[in-house]
């Protein structure tokens, strides 16, 4: 007896009503083609459900609750009905910028976000205790030890670190030139992700936020689940396209300082 | 009260959503457009039915409104390499699910709404066909199509790695 893949697959899904599972189970006895077939399918349904499972056990972001559940405080604007993604996502980021005006000016925002982030982040970029990866200077935060040094030596793509990969290892991203010129780098390391920009003798680091973890918890790419704030700090300051691995080799031999 | 049981079901919106975006933040943005219309329109909810079908079929209808742009980003950062943790049941583990969100995103927008309806939710055929509100029949060649094309994408992915040096 025969059966169509189709009807194969609702059986794998649990669909088939008793008298039509029978049949299959007899078949699947007889026939290996078949029990193989049937496999396959349950197979493909246990990855895709495994490849999300994660995802309900993740907090659900306070703007998604309904208002009755956390209702906004008096003081902060209230969020705007949402009427399209690209809405959504200007509506956040004024909100963001915002809350960021009201409460500080920009010196000595730019003076305390460096301490602070160097303080706080710190740690998570150099698990274990190792040297810091970034150091405040001013009210700007740059690269130093392992990070500095990737960033001035890695080149040819991809991100695999000469220094083996650790946990601590740093990744190096897209590279390219910002529109003054300056030549900026994405990176990964450990839990963090960030943008450096070389100002002189240094990398300066506009931006770094703890990467989107995966499913799992557990950071590994680099990939695919940059922080948006570094996805908008590069879209912001890119100019052209990204260099290839010529042109990283190219910019490093003349120090990472601008093209003539 | 109608909004605790919709916040109930906030994690499978979320995951949904997830299966048809692949972004985390275009995810809860649809989520949060489907929450505004959910919310806006309760009193279109018949009592008796299922209200998870009932939000994902809102949920459909934002993000074939709505989306299907911004794959940009996705390009920018390589992915990162193959076979560094090579050895490592954990990290082989967490590529093979990040190679099946990879693979479901490049799927038709049609086969990623069965896909993520049935196999990545866990509905019926029945209500995933309520849902996208087509028969059962159809829902059937649909999902098995989607799983064809699914299983190239994760064979594609495979030889890619392993010619890749």
């Amino acid at each position: 007896m025969t059966f169509s893949d189709d009807t194969l697959m609702a059986y794998a899904d649990g669909e088939l009503d008793p008298a039509e599972r029978a049949a299959i189970e007899t078949a699947m006895q007889a026939d290996p083609a078949i029990a193989a077939a049937v496999a396959r399918h349950r197979a493909l349904r246990a990855d895709v459900a495994a490849a999300f499972a994660g995802i309900l056990d993740e907090p659900v972001p306070a703007r998604l609750q309904p208002r009755t559940r956390a209702p906004a405080p008096a003081s902060a604007p209230a969020p705007a009905p949402v009427a399209s993604l690209a809405a959504a996502r200007e509506a956040r980021q004024a909100q963001d910028a915002h809350a960021t005006r009201r409460r500080w000016s920009w010196p000595e925002w730019g003076a305390l976000a460096a301490m602070l982030v160097v303080g706080v982040l710190a740690g998570k970029l150099a698990p274990g205790g190792a040297a810091p990866a970034i150091a405040g200077s001013g009210s700007q935060v740059v690269a130093q030890g392992e990070l500095a040094v990737a960033l001035d030596r890695q080149v040819g793509g991809g991100g695999h670190g000469g220094s083996g990969a650790g946990a601590g290892a740093v990744r190096i991203g897209v590279s390219f030139a910002a529109r003054d010129g300056r030549y900026c780098r994405g990176f990964a390391m450990g839990s963090m992700a960030g943008l450096a920009c070389r100002d002189g003798d240094r990398w300066r680091i506009p931006v770094l936020a703890e990467a989107e973890p995966e499913a799992t918890g557990g950071y590994r790419q680099a990939g695919s689940a940059l922080p948006p704030a570094v996805l908008d700090a590069i879209d912001a300051r890119i100019a052209g396209k990204p260099l290839d691995a010529a042109g990283e080799a190219a910019a490093k031999a003349r120090g990472w300082r601008p093209a003539p | 009260m109608l909004a605790d049981d919709i916040a109930a079901l906030l994690p499978r919106m979320r995951r949904f959503a997830r299966a048809l975006t692949y972004h985390r933040e275009d995810a809860d943005d649809l989520v949060q457009i489907a929450m505004e219309r959910a919310l806006g329109r309760s009193e279109q909810w018949e009592p008796g039915t299922r209200l998870d079908s009932w939000l994902f079929r809102i949920i459909k209808n934002a993000w074939i409104d709505e989306v299907r742009s911004r794959t940009r980003r996705a390009d920018l950062f390589a992915p990162a390499e193959e076979g560094e943790h090579v050895g490592d049941d954990t990290a082989q583990a967490h590529q093979q699910r990040l190679a099946l969100q990879k693979a479901i995103s490049l799927l038709s927008e049609e086969h990623r709404l069965v896909v993520g309806l049935v196999l990545v939710d866990g509905l019926p055929y029945k209500e995933a066909a309520d849902v996208l509100e087509i028969p059962v029949g159809t829902l059937t060649s649909r999902l098995a199509r989607a799983r064809d094309a699914l299983q190239q994408l994760l064979a594609d992915q495979t030889d890619k790695t392993r010619r890749t040096p």
